[in-house]
This record gives C-alpha cells, structure tokens and sequence, in this order.
C-alpha cells in the first residue's frame, strides 16, 4: 500500500504549553487510523494542522504525494483532504439543500462534479433525502452530522479527517453512525479522532496514542489495548 | 457568466424598471420632487452594492461613501480640468476607485464582524480627511461647483431634467440586475457562505480572501459609480458628501430594509433617502433621527422592513413553495446576525 498521507516531525506550541511535540504519522492509501488521547492532548490541533488551520513551528505534511505544509485549508480541501469538526459545522441558517449545494461549487469550478445518480444515491444512504428543505439548524445533531459528511463527500475527497464523529449522540445513534462509518471505508480513506476506545476499536486498522502532545504508541487496536504505557497513562484513568 | 445575466431578465425586474421610469415621468412635472427621486434612485444604487457586502458577504464596509468619494472627484476632475467626455472619465475613475478600495482594505479582509467594521471606519476617517487635505484636487472644504451634468456623445447637449432623471433610474436598475445575477451565481453563493461560516467556507474549498477581495472590488465599484453620477446631478461635491456619515445611512438603508435580501435595500432607500429632504430645516434633527433608527432596526428589527415582512409571508404554506425557489439571502427569522 501507498503512503496516503505522512505527517514528519510536527511541532506546535501555544506559549507554554507544547500542543504537538515531534509527531509522526503515516497513514496508507485505503487503511483506517484513528487517533486517541485524554481530552487537551493535541488531537485537534494535530488535525488542524494538517487542515492549514494552524500554522506549525516547524514539520513537514505530504499528502497524496504532494507537499502540502503550510497551504491554507480550501486548498487542502481543493486537494482532496477533507476534514469535518469536532462541534458540528454546517451554514445552520441555509436548507439542507443550500448546504449540499454550497459544498458542490468546488467541483462545479472543475467540471468534476457528482452525477445526479451519486448525489441521489449519497443521500438516499446517508437518509438526508427527505430533509433537503429543511433548514439545517432545525436538523437533529445525528442528521446534522450525516449533513457535514453528506458535503464532504460531494468533494469527493480522498482522505476524510473526522474529529470525533458520534461526540454528542444517543447510544443508538451511535451504532447507527458506526455502521455509516464501516461504509464510508468503501469510499474513502477515514482519519478519526475518537477518545472512547470501543469506538476506535471497532473502526480503525491502526491506531496513534497521543498524550500531551506526543505520540506513545501507533500499531492495531489489539497492540494498544495490551500496550503498558497506554494503559498506564490513558486506558487505565477515568477518560477511556 | 453570460448564463447568470441573462437570468437577471426576469419579470420581476423588467416590471420594477417600468414602476421606476413610471414614477420618474410622474414626477418630472416638479423640480423639487424629481430631484429627491434621483437622489433616491443614487442611494437604490448604492444600497445594492452595500448589500452585497454587507448583506450577503456579512462585511461592514464604513468606507464605502470614502471610495465613492474618490471617483466622484476623480470624474469631475478628469471632466473638468481635462476636459474629458463623462463617459471615459468616469469608468476611469470608478476602476481607480475600486483599486485603490482593494489596495486599503487588503489589511482587513483576513479581519470579520467587528473587526471589518472598525478598519473601515479608519480608511473612512483617512479618505475623509484626505478630501479635506488635498486642496489643489478637491477644493478642500469649500468643495468643487458648478459640476456639468454628463454630455450625451456625439451630441454635444448635456442631460438634463427629466433625461437625467431616467439616467439615474436606469442605473439604479442595471445595479439591481446586476446584484441579481450575482446572487443566483456560484460567486453569490459563495459569498453567503463567507457570511454564514467563514472556516465552514475555506473547510470545502472556498477561497474566503481571494473572494472577499473580489466582492470589495465589485462593491466599489457600484459606491463609484454612484459618487460620478451624484456629484454630477448635484453639480456639487464637497468632502462632507463622502463622509462616514453618508456610509452609515447607506447601510442604514440596507439594514432598514434586510440585509441580504434583494428588495430589502430598495425598500430602505425608497423610504430613508427622501428623509433628508424632507427635514431640511431641521438638520440636526436629521441625524438624530438616523440615530434613533439605527438603535430602533438593530433592537427590533434585525430581519429589517422587508426581511421581517418576507418572514411572515413565508410562514404562509401557499407561498412558501414558491419563495423557498428565491434563493441567496437568508431565511429571515428575526435571529440576531453579528455584522
């Protein structure tokens, strides 16, 4: 398999505080890595330094066999690197149907854009498409995340960064959401940030641990559950 | 592009175009009244460029009477000392005007909200005072007279009476067009999602400054067309025409009548533009009054006259089907927006 994406050495601080210290992080063409650690460890920033959000001290970022430090985020996305947030982000004020099609102009602008068929078919898989009038803030937080994935997908992205993706919902919205998940790998690569393990279990092919900044451990889900240093300094504390 | 023009051919503009030269041919009869309609027609013209930034882009521009001010002297000083034809002189001294918009506002287009707002009310207060200081271009205080109205090429008269009234009308109407088209293409599009999330934008791939820039650039030029074609229909310009307070009541007719929708603004002109006028002896009373307004709008009616109206109308189920098809500006709720 391909190096999709290869993150070098990344190092942020705010001040004083260390919000990434030297990480690395390969992810391959096709592979699930999900990425875990207690709240304020740098997951985020992690993201949003890949994204273009965050301006890095000092690392290097290659995606899909380009160099992409330092470019801002609608260019990142332009590349193919989707990302969605933590707190759901969608234009709460617009219909659903605004939304999706503010998210297709990127490809409108290449000629590249989604056949009838495949938005039919996206969001008749993802149940949106009863809801197209609806004005997005009026959507529930489930829908509303199936919204913000339903626009990144119009971009046809090839890597999607998803920052904790079922945060917020209902135990069974969460195995609604696990299986949309386990379906998305069919149609691109998935970077998922998650701090409750049973979720990146499921999920992930490999796993990074991140803890104040740095990465401890990176290996399959079964590894990092065995993993001393994991159990001691997250798995086995109040936030797993 | 050609696409979204030809979509501003609607009926609804062709029936607005004929309302307008309607009510300019009405009124031609008295002086006094046609005046204050061209007058109105300006502010028409200039509350739809202030929509598009302020309305759909959620960008406060404070600076646009500033940058109206500058073509306005640059016409007149192109027609006047050069002697050139209105016609070459003022597209000349709209796309110099626009320029050096983009030029003063690059520093803040990475600024939102607020932010915006305060840098522009800087470049307002620079350009005011730089009317005021360059004495040898504007005449400082005392302002330039005895402007001449555009000539009509090839014929050597001039517009004048009812000719220039229908000018102005025109004008007001080819702005809406153009603000039309603009809010049915992809750019309009893009705009409102600047306004409504801008990390949300550039997350799918929308170049929030490259299209900022652009929507200055295109503000400005609806702010310099409409400073050329006041200075010449009042035959008169003087910094005060360009000042700070001249950009508030701009907005103030786009807020007054809803932001970010497209007959909000003319709904705001054709109401708050004739006020002056009408209090013309009473002219402190005048900014008071605008005061009170602004306060008034922003507490009560955040949707403003027409947003606030269309939100009723929405609510009934026959219309709905028809109105959720007009897209561009916002449902407006009366939610609170911060801009």
């Amino acid at each position: 398999m391909t190096d999709l994406f290869v993150a070098r050495d990344l190092c942020k601080r705010f001040g004083g505080l260390q919000a990434l210290r030297n990480v690395d992080v390969v992810q391959r063409a096709g592979e699930t890595l999900g990425m875990i650690g207690p709240n304020g460890s740098g997951k985020t920033s992690f993201v949003n330094a890949v994204t273009g959000e965050l301006a890095l001290d000092s690392g290097t970022i290659d995606f899909a066999g380009r160099d992409i430090t330092g470019v801002r985020p609608h260019k990142v996305a332009r590349a193919g690197l989707a990302r969605t947030f933590q707190a759901v982000r969608i234009f709460a004020r617009l219909s659903v149907r605004d939304n999706l099609q503010t998210a297709m102009l990127v490809l409108d602008d290449a000629a590249n854009s989604l056949e009838a068929e495949e938005r039919v078919e996206l969001l008749h898989w993802l149940k949106l498409d009863h809801r197209l009038d609806a004005v997005a803030g009026s959507l529930t937080l489930f829908e509303q995340r199936r919204l913000e994935l339903a626009m990144r997908l119009m971009m046809r992205p090839q890597l999607i960064m998803l920052d904790e993706p079922v945060g917020g919902l209902a135990p069974g919205e969460i195995r609604a959401m696990m299986q949309i998940l386990n379906e998305l790998k069919a149609r691109c690569s998935i970077f998922v940030i998650e701090h409750t393990m049973r979720v990146i279990r499921e999920l992930a092919d490999r796993v990074v641990v991140l803890i104040t900044g740095e990465k401890i451990a990176d290996g399959p889900p079964v590894d990092i559950l065995k993993d001393q240093r994991v159990i001691e300094q997250y798995l086995g504390t109040a936030h797993a | 592009m050609r696409r979204y023009l030809r979509s501003a051919i609607t009926p609804q503009l062709l029936l607005l175009l004929a309302a307008a030269i309607a009510l300019a041919v009405v009124v031609s009869g008295n002086r006094f009244f046609a005046f204050v309609l061209g007058i109105t027609m300006i502010s028409i013209l200039w509350a739809a460029g202030m929509n598009l930034l302020t309305g759909y882009t959620g960008l406060v521009s404070l600076a646009f009477a500033g940058i109206a001010g500058i073509s306005a002297y640059g016409t007149v000083g192109l027609v006047m000392r050069c002697g050139w034809s209105f016609w070459l002189a003022m597209p000349v001294a709209v796309l110099g005007a626009a320029v050096v918009g983009v030029l003063l506002g690059l520093p803040s287009l990475r600024l939102k909200g607020f932010y915006f707002a305060l840098s522009s009310l800087v470049i307002q207060t620079v350009l005011s005072l730089g009317f005021v200081y360059f004495i040898g271009l504007t005449n400082g205080d005392t302002g330039i007279s005895q402007i001449p109205p555009p000539d009509i090429p090839l014929t050597g008269v001039s517009f004048h009476g009812i000719g220039f009234d229908l000018l102005l009308t025109f004008a007001a109407w080819l702005s809406l067009a153009a603000t039309w088209a603009i809010a049915h293409s992809p750019f309009g599009r893009r705009l409102v999602a600047i306004r409504e999330d801008e990390v949300l934008a550039e997350a799918i791939g929308i170049d929030v400054i490259r299209n900022k820039m652009l929507v200055f650039f295109v503000g400005s030029l609806y702010a310099g067309v409409g400073g050329a074609l006041y200075a010449t229909y009042v035959g008169f310009a003087s910094p005060r025409s360009f000042d700070l307070l001249s950009s508030l009541s701009i907005w103030l007719m786009v807020a007054f009548g809803g932001r970010g929708t497209f007959m909000g603004p003319v709904v705001g002109a054709l109401i708050l533009a004739p006020v002056p006028f009408m209090l013309q002896q009473y002219d402190t009373l005048k900014d008071v009054i605008y005061g009170a307004l602004i306060i008034a709008v922003i507490v009560l009616m955040p949707g403003g006259v027409y947003g606030t109206l269309l939100a009723y109308v929405r609510r009934l189920p026959s219309l709905k089907r028809y109105l959720s098809k007009q897209r561009g500006g916002v449902p407006n709720d009366g939610s609170v927006r911060r801009s």
